[in-house]
């Protein structure tokens, strides 16, 4: 539907990875994650100011190679696909790590990517893939969809030395990881209508703030621009089909994420329900419990068929569903899952699972904030229904 | 599905498939899902409302289509070839299926829900080498229908609590009991009874097999009315039942080992059944002329709500897609499969609900108005869904239990003498 098919013939020419490989990375990734995230040290990350720890974002990059895993091999990448990308993902949503990992390599490397514009992925992408430039998509404008309407993007071009030199003018209110970014990604509304720019974050006339966020494992911030320097990326008024490709691929890699951790939620709710006794017996012995864990799973399952499945169709995988129809499958029902298995997290716990000092609010939290993150339920069954041609 | 065979085998298969279906059927007009609003039949079909002669003629028709694939070499493609089978894997088998749909052929449910998707691989399991050549051939060529004799009234969803006897008599033994929700029963010609032997043992170590003559002296079915209105299921009365001993499946009291051979082939195949007139019904093409149609195409309560349902259906056919890559890949289903079934029942009846919502009034009376009052009979038909081959409860249970690992519910007692066990229902031991 929306997506570029030069992407996807592409990406069809690969071949298939098996489910041995997957498993292997998914290995790799856990053991590592296991070892550099665990709760204490997502807990000291979160409480940090840059809201994340360099470190372990540092041997992401040069020890696990992760952020080149799918980009283009000219740029320094490996060329894989968002079936592999999803796994290293998912295991990051499990252990609720904060890092840019997801705002970098997903959203502003998509966008670059798509774009279609060799020069900005020269500049842009071996830095991401090695790990020493991060970025962002700041996107979206006041509580609105990432699709952009021309008039309404909060940020406008308000003067230019050429046509790919160009000064910005307005506010970016709700950027992933934006504090962090080395390089933000704008859409703007140029003369040409709706288009992407590429603006140095420690610029003039760039202002970063940290927001207080919902989600404590994953830092929002406000970008103004006022009077800021932007270089073009792609063609001028061609924001629209990158931005809809990045959708696809953001919502889908979202997916995955709330998969890994609504399983983490699963599981944590799962052996407490065994060990934790009342009146005699586990918990979990009782049917109201029981039926809820198996209600958990259920959804879980689901949910990550639909992850995987939408992997698969924007890879274009042979006999996969429609792309834009899978992705926005999968992130309303990947959405809804996470929500709805981190609130029965809590539940199972009960009391414990109320306390700051129990993980369960983390997950409960992303969960929320991952649900809105693209516009949220009202945006994304209308784009659904969009996407299937209701 | 067919057009991604792995080796040269398949390439081979298809083809023989294709020459065979094109030498003996007419491929459809179009395949898929195309839906003209306001034409064609106004029914929602999902059990069999038909009248005696109509079904009767279904079933003939659907015997007649199994004798021509067996005479072919496609009556039972994974069984083994001294009983007619092809010895082929299950991947040919759903290649087959898949290449079938194209064309309009007689739906052959009633052979194979039951009999050959269950009876069938239970008697190659546990049967001697003459009840295997006695009955094999002439299930899988469609010559006799078989039913499953499990549930009772006091028997649901504690199968292993029947009290249906088998006494030891002559060269056999002795069958008195009532077997219920029996499905092609009124069309079997043998059924699969699971019988109390033992009453002193525990309830899993008394229960013995028996393959029984549905036309023997003492089998009585009687056709058991559905809310829905058809009658699609039996009761079964046996009352003293002659069934000789050489009719026994696996051994005197290992009954229960039986019983799990078939319950395994049930979950394997409930749930994957997507398609189907309800299944279109309830598609996200069919729901979306039902808003056009009537004008509520823009309204943004049933668009919500419309979505909600597509995204799960879509997401549960995912899900499907995935298994069946799985199981290409070699890996066999496990228990987490009961998703599969619990996302179909859920999905059916929310479908249902919500063209009832849609309709409004004139699902109250028939109006005569196309597209409306039809919706009744998937409406009615949806409650069975979450009670049939395991209620949703017990599929939970076992999710939970098997995949989860959660304890058991403590005091199920599995050591006291069935005799001695606390049970509900009219036939007693």
């Amino acid at each position: 539907m929306s997506t570029g098919a030069d992407a996807r013939a592409a990406d069809t020419a690969r071949a298939e990875v098996s489910d041995t490989e997957l498993a292997e990375l998914r290995t790799t990734v856990r053991n590592f994650l296991s070892t550099r995230a665990d709760e204490s040290a997502v807990r000291a990350a979160m409480d940090s100011e840059r809201g994340y720890d360099e470190k372990v974002w540092s041997q992401i990059a040069g020890e696990l190679g992760l952020p080149a895993l799918a980009l283009p091999t000219e740029y320094g990448g490996d060329g894989c696909g968002l079936v592999e990308l999803s796994v290293v993902i998912g295991e990051m949503g499990r252990v609720l790590l904060p890092s840019p990992f997801f705002s970098t390599v997903v959203l502003a490397a998509t966008a670059v990517v798509a774009s279609g514009d060799a020069g900005a992925a020269e500049r842009l992408l071996p830095g991401i893939a090695a790990g020493t430039t991060t970025a962002t998509r700041a996107a979206p404008p006041r509580a609105g969809s990432w699709e952009p309407a021309a008039g309404a993007l909060g940020v406008r071009v308000t003067g230019s030395g050429s046509e790919r030199e160009v000064v910005l003018e307005g506010t970016a209110p709700l950027v992933v990881e934006g504090a962090a970014a080395d390089v933000a990604l704008v859409v703007a509304d140029g003369p040409a209508g709706p288009t992407l720019y590429e603006v140095e974050a420690t610029a003039d006339g760039v202002t970063r703030t940290t927001l207080r966020g919902l989600d404590l494992t994953r830092r929002m911030a406000r970008i103004d621009f006022r009077n800021a320097p932007a270089r073009l990326v792609g063609r001028p008024g061609g924001a629209a089909l990158a931005v809809a490709r990045v959708l696809d691929v953001a919502t889908t890699a979202l997916a995955a994420e709330q998969v890994g951790a609504a399983r983490a939620c699963l599981e944590t709710a799962t052996a407490y329900a065994k060990e934790r006794m009342q009146f005699g017996r586990p918990i979990g012995s009782f049917q109201a419990v029981k039926h809820k864990c198996a209600d958990m799973f259920a959804r879980v399952q689901v949910a990550d068929a639909a992850a995987v499945e939408a992997a698969r169709a924007v890879d274009g995988a042979p006999g996969s569903p429609d792309p834009g129809v899978a992705a926005a499958v999968a992130h309303a029902v990947c959405s809804e899952a996470f929500m709805a298995v981190a609130a029965e997290n809590i539940q199972v716990h009960g009391g414990i699972g109320f306390t700051w000092e129990h993980s369960a609010h983390l997950y409960y939290r992303r969960a929320k904030a991952s649900q809105l993150l693209f516009g949220g339920p009202a945006v994304y069954y209308e784009r659904l229904l969009r996407r299937a041609g209701v | 599905m067919p057009s991604e065979p792995d080796d040269k085998g398949m390439d081979q298969f298809v083809a023989e498939v294709r020459a065979f279906l094109d030498a003996n059927a007419t491929r459809r007009a179009h395949v898929g899902d195309e839906v003209v609003w306001g034409e064609g039949e106004d029914r929602i079909t999902y059990f069999s409302t038909d009248p005696p002669e109509v079904e009767a003629a279904r079933v003939a028709a659907a015997k007649a289509w199994q004798k021509v694939r067996y005479d072919n070499g496609f009556g039972w493609i994974t069984g083994p070839p001294e009983f007619g089978g092809r010895n082929l894997t299950s991947l040919h088998d759903l290649v087959y299926d898949s290449l079938e749909a194209e064309y309009d052929v007689p739906d052959t449910g009633v052979l194979s829900l039951i009999g050959l998707g269950m009876i069938g691989p239970t008697i190659l399991a546990h049967g001697t080498e003459e009840l295997k050549r006695r009955y094999l051939p002439a299930m899988y060529a469609g010559r006799i229908i078989a039913c499953q004799l499990f549930s009772e009234p006091g028997a649901g969803s504690d199968l292993a609590s029947l009290a249906t006897r088998a006494v030891r008599e002559r060269d056999g033994w002795v069958l008195n009991g009532q077997k219920v929700w029996t499905s092609v029963a009124q069309h079997a010609a043998i059924g699969l009874a699971l019988c109390r032997t033992d009453p002193e043992k525990p309830k899993h170590k008394g229960i013995t097999a028996f393959i029984v003559d549905m036309s023997a002296p003492g089998v009585d079915v009687r056709p058991l009315r559905q809310m829905s209105g058809g009658a699609e299921f039996n009761e079964v009365f046996l009352t003293d039942v002659y069934v000789p001993d050489d009719h026994r499946l696996g051994p005197v009291d290992g009954g229960w080992g039986v019983a799990l051979t078939t319950l395994m082939n049930e979950r394997a195949s409930v749930g994957g059944e997507g398609a189907g007139p309800a299944g279109r019904a309830v598609g996200l093409q069919f729901l979306t002329e039902l808003l056009r149609a009537n004008g509520r195409q823009a309204d943004a309560a049933a668009r919500r709500r419309l979505a909600e349902l597509f995204a799960d259906q879509a997401a549960s056919e995912y899900l499907n897609r995935q298994a069946l890559r799985r199981f290409r890949a070699g890996e066999q289903p496990g228990p987490e499969a009961s998703v599969s079934k619990l996302m179909y029942a859920q999905n059916l009846t929310r479908g249902a609900h919500f063209a009832a919502e849609i309709v409004g009034p004139r699902l109250v009376a028939d109006t005569g108005e196309w597209g409306t009052f039809s919706w009744t009979e998937l409406l009615l038909a949806t409650p069975a869904l979450r009670i049939l081959g395991g209620t949703e409860e017990i599929m939970k249970n076992i999710l939970a239990e098997r995949v989860l690992g959660l304890p058991k519910e403590p005091g199920i007692d599995t050591t006291s003498p069935f005799r001695e066990l606390r049970r509900s229902g009219r036939t007693g031991a």
